[in-house]
């Protein structure tokens, strides 16, 4: 449980994306979450699990601090995004969050046309210079989130009105607009049904290639089948933190263990 | 940090904002600016309209009063000698002012006050012609002072009144027909005697209304009392009718068009103009049912069909507030649906019922624009009776008075609308303060 | 009065119907009520009800519709319905009687009456005031009115009755309010849902019911001692519009006053309607907190606001005591704001208080008026209220 650097699988280039360090939060006077260190890689899928409660949607959010939305809650510890604090005063978390994007449990387009709720990130960061650039942009992210050739022909139609999966995709196409380069998922699936949370599984699969993806999943089966990376979380600590593989065939924690077989959750 | 060009700049270092960014914070600044800039400016609206009511109308609070002796001649006031009530009521007012002509000379004599270019029309018109009525009815009610010499507090004219409270001056006075600095100067002069004096005014709240020459006299104690009544027959009809109106609709109520339409109307009705009540008032109860104009039944009957849409919603919401557990538990021991709302329903949803009428009560205080038509405008003297029949006599309302004095020429009854104001304002705020504290007290979460 | 005389006796007899049902249905029983359907106090219930109820209405009928009807005649007939009420009563009670389901049932025959009253009063105002139009215009070209651009009443025959200045009166002072009211209601709801620190929250969420709270005539006294002569002498005057202290201008700035609580408490509910998804979705991507609210949340509440303005424009142009202190009397169609000009409501008030002749054109038009305004508020509060709900729906 100490020793959080692992061995490195040869999977794939691997390189330090983001490194947590002594991670306290506090909702009021709940700690929240209690001496977190860990390393995500880039272009690698992690994974969160651990039973509902854990904090591991806390640290998530922790990420891209959007923590920062709540009156009450506070974080200790360094975060840092290839070598910076996220934490410094001097970080604006608006500049932060385009390069930290995150996707919901719940898919929440706004109540805009597809194209304006993928243009949305560009048009407020200012990626594009005109039209065309913003047109090539929108197409691009959303034959990345694998949704074009469905909306291709009604971009204009309101986001609201797609099927719940492809409502996420939408909303995964936005975040990749804004060409982030760490993505945060926090439950994408939960509101899916089997066949939407299939597309969006093999989405999150793609994204790997570009993006460092960090996804927060109550489903065990989930995270061995997107992530490289998994860590497991227990009311508060981060108990175990290991490549997929090993945790859930050796684990070597005993809580870790317990939670794989079914018998705490 | 190296790529300065923010177009996806991967590597922009965080700790510096990119001059895009720092746009954007401006704007975020700004816009958090104009927020904050419009709550101020609707605190300093409330502050500023307080203020000026209140520095308008406190002088009504305060009133100036001669205090001299008054010889009470039998000789004039009761010929016969026998002090017989009847004989001394054909005496009229103007021998009262006689009277005290009379004590205001001898006593400007007595204290040898000298003062220049002062005319007779001038001490004459140093007191209140109401003062004579006044004196006349103290002395039909206790006859035994004939005869007598009795200190007298004797009300003075409305214009002496305003030289003491800022709102007269010798240079305005010089231009004024109703009072001259000659007069102000014997006023001060009797003022350094220590027999003319600026005092608490607590016949503000009892007196009448006056006539149109005498300011210094008008009082809210019609207005007040019409009011009272008024509230009376709107608390007496709103809340079973409100209440009764809830609970049909909220616990028995079938979903189909007739309770849509009942919902749809109360809303709107919420939303009607006042001045339509007004009408209707003035249409169905004055001239179709042939009720009295002026009467505080036909406002309080204006005044219940306004407040119910607002009590009806309040008291929907505090039905709606008890959960559905408690309805389901007392079905369950074999009550019928009408004991488990009065059993149990309603007496958990009366805190929130008394909030919503508290407040609907001081919206009908308040209510000015239907009563004028129905003519409670009317110029009203003698008070009404207890109710019930004083309900059908004429009378005031607070608000009417108020619109009824800023409608007069003399100045000082601006100064008597804004007291009439605080009044109405000080009214309002115990009401709201007793909405609020029973709202603490019995404030329940599920 | 003899009629509150008949009440004291109708209302005896019930309490006297109560108590003697209640023993009777005991007695029935041996003593043992356990045998009764329902509770002895539902069979006093039952007769007091019946006792009182029909002789009630039969007399608050009777006196409503025919005021001048004889009071002894009227006062004989209720009494002889309670006794029949009460002998019915007496005569059903019985072990076997269902009287708690017989109170019930009449209880909410009650409740149903009560509710039906908001009805009958809107059925009231438009009757009322129907009738009265109907006169006015059988003296009274309708094309004049509604399309005259004179108002001048005349005692004594040839008034110029155009209600064209008066809605223009009312529209600009209207627009005014709405100008004041609107961005400072808004931007305050925004501020307060989505800025402001729990105290803050604390002064001014209170502070701003306060303004709600105050009766408009207060405002009404604000705009004559106050803003007029400020307005008057310090805009007007130096800049040559008018010397007149009653205008437009001073109007319709009270008027937002007022409507800046109504304004901002309806904006407030709506915007906390928006699902903080949203909110979370615009600041996951990077959004500053003003662009989620102008990008997002705002046009999310779009119609939710715009229901709300309509509500607030409604109260504008049914408005009263403010134009009539604030706005002046005279009807005239000026684009100068300083400039005093007349309402709906206020030619209202003019028309119906002081000596009226019911049978005059010039006070029946008021009828007129009041049925335009009527409907005019009640389209606008129709709309409004739809738009409303619909929006409210969408996030449920």
């Amino acid at each position: 449980m100490n020793d959080m650097r692992t061995l490195e699988r040869a999977v794939e280039q691997t390189e330090n994306k983001i490194s947590a360090r002594d991670v306290q939060v506090w909702y009021g006077d709940k700690h929240a979450i209690k001496d977190v260190n860990v390393d995500i890689l880039d272009k690698t899928v992690t994974a969160f699990i651990g039973p509902s409660g854990c904090g591991k949607s806390t640290f998530l959010r922790c990420l891209n601090r959007m923590n920062d939305t709540i009156d009450i809650s506070r974080v200790e510890g360094k975060i840092m995004l290839d070598g910076e604090d996220i934490y410094d005063r001097r970080v604006d978390p608006v500049q932060l969050r385009a390069r930290v994007g995150m996707v919901f449990q719940k898919p929440n387009p706004f109540p805009k046309s597809i194209f304006d709720n993928v243009a949305y990130g560009p048009r407020i960061h200012g990626l594009a210079r005109n039209r065309a650039e913003l047109d090539e942009i929108v197409e691009r992210s959303l034959r990345g989130a694998a949704l074009w050739n469905e909306v291709k022909d009604r971009l204009q139609d309101p986001g609201t009105g797609l099927s719940g999966g492809q409502q996420q995709r939408l909303c995964i196409a936005r975040a990749v607009a804004t060409q982030p380069e760490v993505l945060l998922m926090d439950e994408p699936c939960s509101a899916l049904d089997p066949i939407a949370t299939g597309q969006v599984e093999e989405l999150i699969d793609q994204l790997r290639a570009e993006f460092s993806v960090v996804i927060v999943t109550h489903s065990m089966q989930q995270a061995a089948r997107v992530s490289q990376k998994t860590a497991f979380f227990h009311l508060g600590n981060l108990v175990e933190y290991g490549s997929t593989d090993d945790i859930f065939t050796n684990p070597r924690d005993p809580r870790t263990e317990s939670y794989i077989s079914g018998r705490i959750g | 940090m190296s790529d300065a060009t923010f177009s996806g700049g991967q590597k922009a270092s965080l700790l510096v904002a990119d001059p895009h960014t720092r746009k954007r914070n401006a704007a975020e600044s700004r816009f958090r600016g104009y927020g904050l800039a419009a709550i101020i400016v609707s605190m300093v609206m409330l502050v500023v309209l307080l203020f000026t009511i209140l520095t308008g109308g406190l002088g009504a609070f305060r009133q100036t009063y001669l205090e001299i002796p008054v010889t009470l001649d039998a000789a004039q006031l009761d010929k016969s000698g026998t002090r017989d009530p009847e004989a001394i009521k054909k005496v009229l007012t103007l021998t009262y002012g006689k009277i005290l002509q009379q004590a205001l000379d001898k006593a400007i004599a007595d204290k040898g006050i000298q003062v220049a270019d002062l005319s007779d029309k001038d001490r004459a018109g140093l007191i209140s012609k109401e003062a004579s009525a006044q004196l006349r009815n103290r002395v039909l009610a206790d006859p035994e002072l004939i005869g007598q010499t009795v200190e007298t507090r004797v009300l003075v004219n409305g214009r002496v009144d305003g030289y003491y409270k800022g709102r007269v001056s010798m240079e305005s006075a010089a231009r004024d027909g109703n009072t001259s600095p000659a007069q102000l100067q014997l006023a001060d002069a009797l003022k350094a005697q220590g027999m003319l004096a600026t005092t608490w005014n607590w016949s503000f709240l009892t007196m009448p209304d006056s006539s149109d020459q005498r300011p210094e006299s008008a009082g809210v104690g019609i207005a007040i009392l019409g009011s009272l009544y008024m509230m009376l027959v709107v608390l007496v009809l709103s809340v079973p009718i409100g209440v009764a109106a809830s609970i049909y609709l909220e616990e028995f109520a079938p979903k189909n068009r007739w309770t849509d339409i009942i919902e749809v109307n109360i809303s709107n009705l919420a939303a009607v103009p006042s001045i339509v009540f007004g009408i209707l008032g003035l249409a169905a109860f004055i001239n179709f049912a042939g009720l009295p104009q002026s009467a505080p039944i036909v406002g309080g009957l204006v005044l219940t069909l306004m407040t119910l849409p607002t009590i009806i919603i309040a008291t929907r919401a505090a039905l709606k507030a008890v959960p559905p557990s408690i309805r389901d538990a007392a079905l369950g021991v074999g009550a019928s649906r009408m004991q488990s709302v009065f059993h149990h329903v309603l007496p958990l949803a009366l805190p929130g019922i008394l909030t919503g009428t508290i407040i609907g009560l001081a919206q009908a205080l308040g209510e000015t624009a239907p009563l004028l038509l129905i003519g409670m405008v009317a110029f009203v003297k003698n008070f009404p009776a207890a109710p019930p029949d004083g309900l059908f006599d004429p009378a005031s309302a607070l608000p009417v008075q108020v619109f009824n004095w800023t409608q007069r020429a003399d100045p000082a009854f601006m100064e008597r609308a804004s007291g009439a104001i605080i009044v109405l304002l000080v009214f309002l705020l115990c009401m709201n303060l007793l909405a609020i504290f029973l709202r603490r007290k019995f404030e329940r979460r599920w | 009065m003899p009629v509150s005389w008949t009440l004291l006796i109708v209302l005896a007899l019930a309490l006297a119907g109560y108590l003697a049902t209640r023993a009777r249905a005991v007695a029935q029983t041996g003593g043992d009520t356990r045998k009764l359907h329902s509770r002895p106090s539902y069979h006093g219930w039952n007769a007091a009800l019946l006792t009182a109820l029909p002789a009630l209405f039969l007399i608050a009928i009777w006196r409503f519709v025919q005021p001048a009807a004889n009071t002894t005649l009227v006062a004989v007939a209720g009494l002889a319905l309670a006794a029949l009420g009460l002998a019915l009563a007496l005569g059903r009670t019985g072990p076997a009687f269902r009287a708690r389901n017989a109170v019930e049932t009449m209880v909410k025959g009650l409740l149903i009456l009560c509710s039906s009253i908001a009805i009958l009063t809107t059925a009231g105002i438009v009757f009322s005031m129907l009738f009265e139009t109907g006169n006015f215009f059988q003296q009274y070209p309708w094309q004049d009115f509604f399309f005259g651009t004179t108002w001048s009443p005349k005692f004594g025959g040839g008034s110029q009755l155009g209600i064209l200045p008066l809605v223009w009166g009312t529209m600009y002072i209207s627009l005014i309010a709405l100008a004041v009211s609107v961005p400072i209601g808004l931007f305050a709801a925004i501020y307060m849902s989505e800025y402001a620190s729990p105290r803050l929250r604390s002064i001014a969420k209170p502070a701003i019911e306060v303004l709600a709270g105050i009766p408009t005539i207060v405002y009404g006294l604000f705009a004559l001692i106050t803003v007029g002569p400020l307005l008057r002498d310090y805009f007007a005057q130096p800049l040559g519009l008018g010397a007149s202290g009653s205008s437009v201008m001073t109007a319709g700035l009270v008027m937002g006053i007022m409507l800046i609580p109504f304004v901002s408490s309806l904006s407030d509910d709506i915007i906390n309607a928006v699902p903080q998804s949203l909110r979370d979705g615009a600041l996951g991507l990077g959004s500053t907190h003003s662009e989620t609210i102008k990008k997002v949340v705002l046009p999310a509440a779009l119609p939710g606001i715009v229901g709300a303005i309509l509500l607030a424009a409604s109260r504008a142009i049914g408005e009263t005591m403010i134009v009539v202190m604030g706005a002046g009397a005279s009807a005239q169609m000026s684009v100068n704001p300083f400039e005093a000009m007349t309402t709906i409501t206020v030619k209202i008030v003019s028309q119906l208080t002081g000596d009226t002749d019911f049978a005059a054109p010039e006070t029946l038009v008021a009828f007129a008026l009041g049925l335009t305004l009527f409907v005019v508020t009640l389209i606008l509060n129709i709309i409004a209220l739809y738009v409303v709900r619909k929006y409210r729906e969408q996030y449920e």
